[in-house]
């Protein structure tokens, strides 16, 4: 029955009529198919009868769906949900809204951690530290995105691209950091040629030309290359770009093959197992013309 | 008032000239870099008389006209990170072209390049392979049971072990700027090797690439190899000469194959990693490398101020051969210095000329009995391949020097001339 006070009042007594002779027609209208009939050209495949016997098992549930939303319980039920639709909808969106808030205050909570982190590390020292900074932020509170299982038929390839971006993502804060370490003797020669060339200044001794300012420069330039290098904190960062450039390369490289197996391409591991029966038959090839006394040597000979 | 002490007018004067320089110097290097330049390097021509797989042996044409010449052949072996075309980089500074004129019947391997099929190449395949089957070659060719050898850089380390496996068919040994000795911390390179992991590099890279290398390299010395060095270019690029030497330089230092990684990975965990080599514990191709068992005439080059492969990387091979006639030989130069710095054209081949000389006179060529010479049946005789245009080759007498002394010492002062800057750069190497 309709409610006065619904806006959007349920009509059953117009659906029906029209449920049943939709129904009636589609059924009319499959009964027209001959399902196997004589006249039917013999090219007709498996595939039209397969449809044709799905339309008759559909129209058959439809017919038995409109004959029980005939029944009175049922026209009554269907106009109780209808006219209840609105508060469900409304429900529904309570809950979208509220999940919705739970992620933004999760994502604000993680930008707050992001702030905590940062602010545990002493900028004085900025080179380095802001490097680390950066590249824990990533590890711990960004990088789950990108770890989330991935589901389906398709939860290897998402896994592999997720990595490959995770990779990358990972090398550009390793490489930005090996860089930044890489310009620090830069930036220190440029700071004690400032400080030289003060001093030369006050005893008087400021160099006549810009060739001996350059020298005086690249000399202090190589020495601090020289003492970076030596470090270990230079090698530990060239390692850790190094491999990071390494697990990227390998990420890359596994994502890109899947692609490629769409393609009719070979791909780069086919390639290397292929490569490597090829050595192996090759050094055995060659072993036995050593002992058969056989040249190797393959530069075009006069027959 | 008083007068100040810094002489501001000369100061801007001198600015303002050198700008007015910079103004000549640039239009000038227009002609220059917009004419026709010469810079090709391995001009010396060859011919090619052995081919396997990616690997070539170069065969020069001697001076025949030289007097009191090596009857045994050389076997120049390079190393597989950049080309051998460095030791024939320009005219007047040439290695190759002071052993032929001197009349040493030289061959030269040529690595080539390497592409992924020979990612698996190991060091066996290089040394008990390819060299073996060269030498083999060359002593057939020449009818003799030994053949000299000489090798350069990594190239001198496949000759050392090549030497120690394969002692009867090597009658002297020349290794240069050669590494046998990993555990030291003097070159940045041994440092930075010790940490490397080489079986992700290898599954990462195949073959190592040569560009990635290089990059490594300049990164041992930054100001001189990034800056210096085109600063330098930009204030001579109005001399044409210069300009000519730079770009062959250029050429040379950035012609860079890929290493095959299998040789790569056994180079750094049996070198750099674990010193294996100069303990004569390594294993190639299932076999000891006991360098006791060096026991023929060795003459060892370094470089004082080498920082790839630095003297302690080096002078212990003489210590650890059983040769008694091993001999060490420090310049006072870098890694390239020794071969393309005109400081040193004078002492570096010269001198191995002259000990090679010494050492064929002492012992006259050999001649192989028939069962000692390598059996190959089939061998065909060469197609005798297009030769370039020979240069005259200038008829020059044999040096005659007193025996080096241990230590090179240099002129005190090296002339101050254009080539000082590619000297500078040979020695930054």
């Amino acid at each position: 029955m309709a409610d006065a006070g619904n806006p959007f009042p349920f009509n059953e007594s117009s659906v029906f009529p029209w449920l049943k002779t939709a129904a009636d027609m589609w059924l009319n209208m499959a009964k027209t198919i001959p399902p196997d009939s004589d006249t039917t050209l013999k090219t007709q495949t498996d595939v039209q009868n397969r449809f044709t016997r799905q339309l008759e098992t559909s129209l058959n549930l439809f017919k038995s769906f409109s004959r029980m939303m005939n029944e009175p319980e049922s026209a009554s039920a269907t106009a109780n949900t209808m006219n209840a639709l609105p508060e469900i909808f409304l429900k529904m969106a309570g809950s979208g809204f509220e999940a919705a808030m739970q992620i933004q205050n999760h994502l604000m909570e993680k930008a707050a951690r992001i702030g905590k982190r940062t602010e545990a590390y002493n900028f004085d020292n900025l080179d380095q530290e802001v490097f680390r900074a950066l590249s824990e932020v990533y590890e711990k509170e960004l990088r789950q995105y990108l770890k989330i299982p991935p589901l389906g038929l398709t939860r290897f390839y998402q896994e592999r691209f997720n990595e490959m971006l995770d990779k990358h993502n990972l090398f550009e804060t390793t490489l930005a950091e090996f860089l930044s370490i890489l310009y620090l003797p830069m930036e220190k020669s440029f700071n004690v040629l400032q400080e030289k060339l003060k001093q030369r200044t006050e005893e008087g001794n400021i160099p006549h030309d810009m060739k001996e300012s350059y020298a005086m420069w690249l000399k202090i330039l190589e020495g601090h290359y020289m003492n970076l290098f030596k470090s270990k904190e230079y090698t530990e960062a060239l390692h850790r770009t190094l491999n990071k450039l390494e697990d990227f390369l390998i990420a890359k490289n596994e994502a890109m093959r899947d692609f490629l197996q769409l393609l009719p391409v070979v791909t780069q591991k086919d390639m290397d197992e292929m490569y490597k029966e090829f050595h192996l038959l090759k050094k055995r090839v060659k072993a036995l013309e050593k002992k058969a006394g056989i040249s190797p040597n393959t530069l075009t000979v006069v027959k | 008032m008083t007068e100040t002490k810094i002489p501001l007018d000369l100061i801007l004067e001198r600015m303002a000239e050198d700008a007015e320089k910079a103004r000549q110097r640039a239009s000038r290097a227009s002609d220059v870099l917009l004419g026709e330049l010469h810079y090709e390097i391995g001009s010396t021509p060859y011919e090619i008389v052995y081919e396997e797989d990616r690997v070539r042996l170069k065969h020069y044409l001697r001076n025949e006209e030289a007097e009191n010449k090596p009857k045994t052949p050389l076997l120049v072996v390079y190393a597989l990170i950049n080309r051998e075309t460095m030791l024939d980089l320009q005219p007047d500074r040439s290695v190759v072209k002071t052993f032929l004129q001197e009349g040493i019947d030289l061959y030269m391997v040529d690595w080539g390049y390497p592409t992924s099929k020979d990612r698996f190449l190991t060091i066996d395949d290089h040394v008990n392979g390819y060299m073996d089957n060269i030498v083999d070659f060359l002593r057939r060719k020449h009818g003799v049971p030994k053949i000299n050898l000489m090798g350069i850089c990594m190239g001198g380390t496949f000759c050392v072990i090549y030497s120690a496996l394969h002692p009867e068919k090597i009658k002297n040994l020349i290794t240069t700027v050669t590494p046998t000795n990993f555990d030291t911390d003097k070159g940045l390179l041994h440092v930075w090797m010790k940490d490397v992991d080489t079986d992700r590099m290898v599954r990462t890279f195949g073959n190592i690439p040569g560009d990635l290398m290089n990059f490594g390299f300049l990164l041992l010395n930054p100001a001189r190899l990034m800056i210096d060095k085109y600063v330098g270019f930009m204030e001579n690029m109005d001399n044409r000469d210069f300009v000519e030497n730079f770009v062959r330089m250029e050429r040379w230092i950035f012609d860079s194959p890929d290493v095959p990684g299998e040789t790569f990975r056994q180079f750094v965990e049996d070198g750099y990693k674990n010193n294996l080599l100069i303990q004569s514990k390594m294993f190639v191709g299932e076999k000891r490398v006991d360098l006791k068992k060096i026991t023929m005439p060795l003459l060892n080059f370094f470089g004082e101020y080498d920082h790839l492969v630095p003297p302690e990387a080096c002078n212990q091979l003489t210590g650890a051969v059983g040769s008694a006639d091993a001999r060490d030989v420090c310049l006072e130069t870098g890694h390239i210095g020794i071969y393309v710095s005109s400081r040193f054209q004078r002492q570096f081949a010269p001198r191995i000329v002259q000990w090679l000389k010494e050492r064929d006179t002492v012992d006259k060529v050999e001649t192989a009995p028939a069962q000692e010479m390598p059996a190959m049946s089939q061998e065909a005789p060469m197609k005798r391949p297009s030769v370039r245009k020979k240069p005259a080759i200038r008829k020059t007498g044999t040096k005659r020097k007193s025996p080096a002394k241990e230590k090179f010492m240099p002129a005190a002062a090296a002339r101050k001339d254009k080539r000082a800057l590619i000297q500078k750069i040979a020695e930054a190497i």
